[in-house]
């Protein structure tokens, strides 16, 4: 790492206009392309502190900041455009979490990263609709979510109740959601609103670790821990209601559930099992990087070929996992309403994918280009009339979903063609992290937490209350700013804002 | 090879060791800090550091133990090795929460380590949910060996 004063370090930094930073080369050694990211005047704060504190001398035990992280990953082999951070990046394991960066696949030395996916493969959010109101809700809203809370296995060390034996697990690894639609969790039409039809076809079981297959078969169908969460949401502002329309969003304080999970441990044993894998190959073809933790190996090679197998076969278990708890999700609703889920309306919106590698055409200097795009810590945002977004958004573009830190409110956001060209069609993905977890538990009080909450008339079922001011609003960075940065910038544009009524969490 | 003996506990096992960890700042993660009088004790004292951030070690009752084995090629892999051998001892059939661990081959030579882990299997409704450990990184990790000064840590975080 170039260790340099912090003013000697701005020199590199230039802002571009109010909402944008380009990254010089040099910043960082070899890099190949610049790097950029988005902020407004409250983020840029937030993002130059956390470089001011890591120029301090005598610094031990550190981590690197997000924007040296942004450098690193533009000195990677087969980078082309920019590295670029989203408004909630901040510092992560190898890329900064809110990144993303594409590599060129007709280039032989390009790699692909599992740090650029990160540990939870298919991380990702999905928006389910009703037909209800919120004064509908609100005189049951806490049997409701108590029923949801039931019904959803939440927090470490929760099984699934899906029944699942080692064959349908090589099933539902190869076949994704077409996998859940055969066994009768999903409606048909779930799937056209999923990024790739909520099933990647190159999946291929055969290369994932026994690991791996012995960590995800009990966690099938559990929500998680961490900021992972299920939450009955209220629609509070609608910015286009052509937009929202489409996605079946008509009036303010109509009922909404997001879902916010991953592929459990499945997912991050694969990418355990991978970063062992990759180091030797990285030995072996001499792939030089900034940071040991940009373990990397070339996308033809033996290990890359592996790895974007394997991921295939995590984000597969995602959605299944996403689509249990649909599943279950639908039973609450349709047990306390005494309604059939059909009846409810209750269809999927959308579900995005916020922590994944994907192979996209993209155009570079009027050339159209074969790429594989890392999105870590940030949402694919394809705009109106791109061919892989299902037919009922060709007029709206991709919905994003974006969700908020607990308590505080979530957005719908739909990708633009400024996005496609500046970002590779990505924008942010929530909140990001401002406070660490041992900060937050340091400042804040979990009672007065879930006061507070309980002030704000949301309902909250929690796994671990003692640990939720790690997850309080406090400890993140302001939702609104972040999504109001992507708005400015035109990299995807605001449609709909949703406010909580209900937490369930781990 | 997992060997249970359920009963052939013997007194000298329920003795628990005093806490020599804390837990680091880090913006996403969490960093173990764990010391001790050898290098030894510093390794077994990071593997509880871990479990103590999934439950309160409090309500863990030492009823079982199993023993794993974790090889590796350097030091720091061996650390790494040996504390995602316990995330899967944990992830998976028996499920065991640690209270204590006991290392009973220590072979900074060969980076061969091999463990006896006493508690119990995890049961929501008796042991409160802590956080969930995702993966072991190699971020920032350090071994400090100095045998001259009597200074043994290690510094190693967690994905959560």
């Amino acid at each position: 790492m170039v260790v340099r004063q912090y003013n000697e370090e701005l020199k590199y930094l230039e802002k571009i206009n109010p909402y944008c930073w380009k990254i010089k080369k040099g910043f960082q050694p070899n890099m190949n392309v610049e790097g950029v990211f988005y902020v407004n005047n409250t983020l840029e704060k937030l993002m130059l502190d956390e470089l001011r504190n890591s120029c301090r001398p005598g610094m031990t035990g550190g981590f690197l900041p997000g924007v040296k992280q942004i450098a690193n990953v533009a000195a990677l082999p087969g980078i082309v455009g920019k590295s670029v951070g989203l408004p909630d990046v901040h510092s992560g394991y190898g890329f900064a979490i809110g990144n993303m960066a594409a590599f060129d696949t007709s280039d032989p030395t390009s790699i692909v990263s599992p740090g650029g996916v990160g540990f939870d493969i298919n991380c990702g959010v999905r928006l389910l609709r009703t037909n209800l109101h919120e004064k509908d809700v609100q005189p049951i809203k806490e049997q409701l979510a108590q029923s949801l809370f039931d019904h959803i296995p939440v927090g470490v060390g929760s099984k699934g109740i899906i029944p699942m034996n080692a064959r349908d697990l090589e099933e539902a690894l190869e076949m994704g959601m077409d996998w859940s639609l055969r066994e009768g969790y999903v409606w048909a039409e779930d799937k056209e609103h999923c990024e790739e039809y909520g099933r990647m076809l190159n999946a291929d079981p055969s290369k994932v670790s026994l690991r791996a297959k012995k960590r995800g078969l009990p966690q099938l169908g559990t929500l998680g821990a961490g900021n992972h969460y299920a939450e009955i949401q209220v629609v509070d502002e609608i910015y286009d209601k052509f937009a929202a329309g489409k996605m079946g969003l008509e009036r303010l304080g109509q009922v909404v559930v997001m879902i916010h999970s991953g592929s459990r441990g499945f997912g991050h044993q694969v990418a355990t099992d991978a970063l062992v894998q990759m180091e030797k190959a990285m030995k072996r073809d001499q792939i030089a990087v900034n940071d040991r933790q940009l373990a990397c190996a070339r996308i033809n090679s033996v290990e890359g070929q592996n790895y974007l197998k394997s991921m295939a076969a995590a984000a597969n278990f995602a959605w299944v996992n996403r689509s249990s708890m649909t599943f279950l999700t639908r039973q609450a609703f349709g047990k306390q309403f005494k309604m059939a889920p059909d009846d409810l309306d209750m269809h999927v919106i959308y579900d995005v994918s916020h922590n994944v590698a994907k192979i996209e055409e993209h155009v570079i200097d009027g050339k159209l280009k074969t790429l594989l795009v890392h999105r870590k810590g940030s949402t694919r945002a394809f705009p109106p009339h791109h061919p892989l977004i299902p037919v009922d958004y060709q007029l709206t573009g991709q919905p994003v979903l974006i969700g908020g830190s607990m308590g505080t409110c979530s957005y719908v956001l739909t990708g633009t063609h400024q996005g496609m060209t500046e970002t590779f069609g990505s924008t942010c993905h929530g909140a990001g992290r401002a406070l660490s977890r041992a900060k937050s538990r340091r400042n804040l009080d979990y009672k007065e937490v879930l006061v507070k909450l309980e002030e704000m008339g949301i309902s909250i079922r929690v796994a671990s209350p003692k640990l939720v001011m790690e997850e309080a609003p406090e400890s993140y960075k302001n939702v609104t700013d972040v999504v109001n940065t992507c708005h400015a910038a035109g990299i995807s544009k605001k449609t709909v804002k949703l406010r909580p009524i209900a937490v369930i969490k781990g | 090879m997992d060997e249970e003996l359920e009963g052939g506990l013997v007194e000298d096992d329920f003795i628990i060791p005093p806490v020599k960890y804390e837990y680091l700042d880090h913006t996403a993660d969490v960093q173990l800090h764990a010391w001790g009088n050898t290098l030894k004790e510093a390794f077994e004292q990071c593997g509880m550091a871990m479990f103590a951030y999934m439950t309160e070690m409090d309500y863990v009752q030492i009823k079982e133990v199993h023993t794993i084995e974790a090889n590796a090629d350097d030091l720091m892999g061996l650390l790494y090795h040996f504390l995602d051998e316990l995330l899967f001892l944990f992830s998976v059939e028996p499920f065991l929460i640690c209270k204590k661990l006991v290392i009973t081959e220590f072979n900074t030579e060969e980076f061969r380590i091999v463990c006896k882990c006493y508690g119990e299997e995890f049961q929501i409704g008796k042991h409160p949910q802590g956080t969930e450990v995702k993966a072991i990184t190699y971020s920032a990790m350090q071994i400090i060996d100095q045998p001259k000064d009597n200074k043994y840590e290690v510094f190693v975080i967690i994905d959560i």
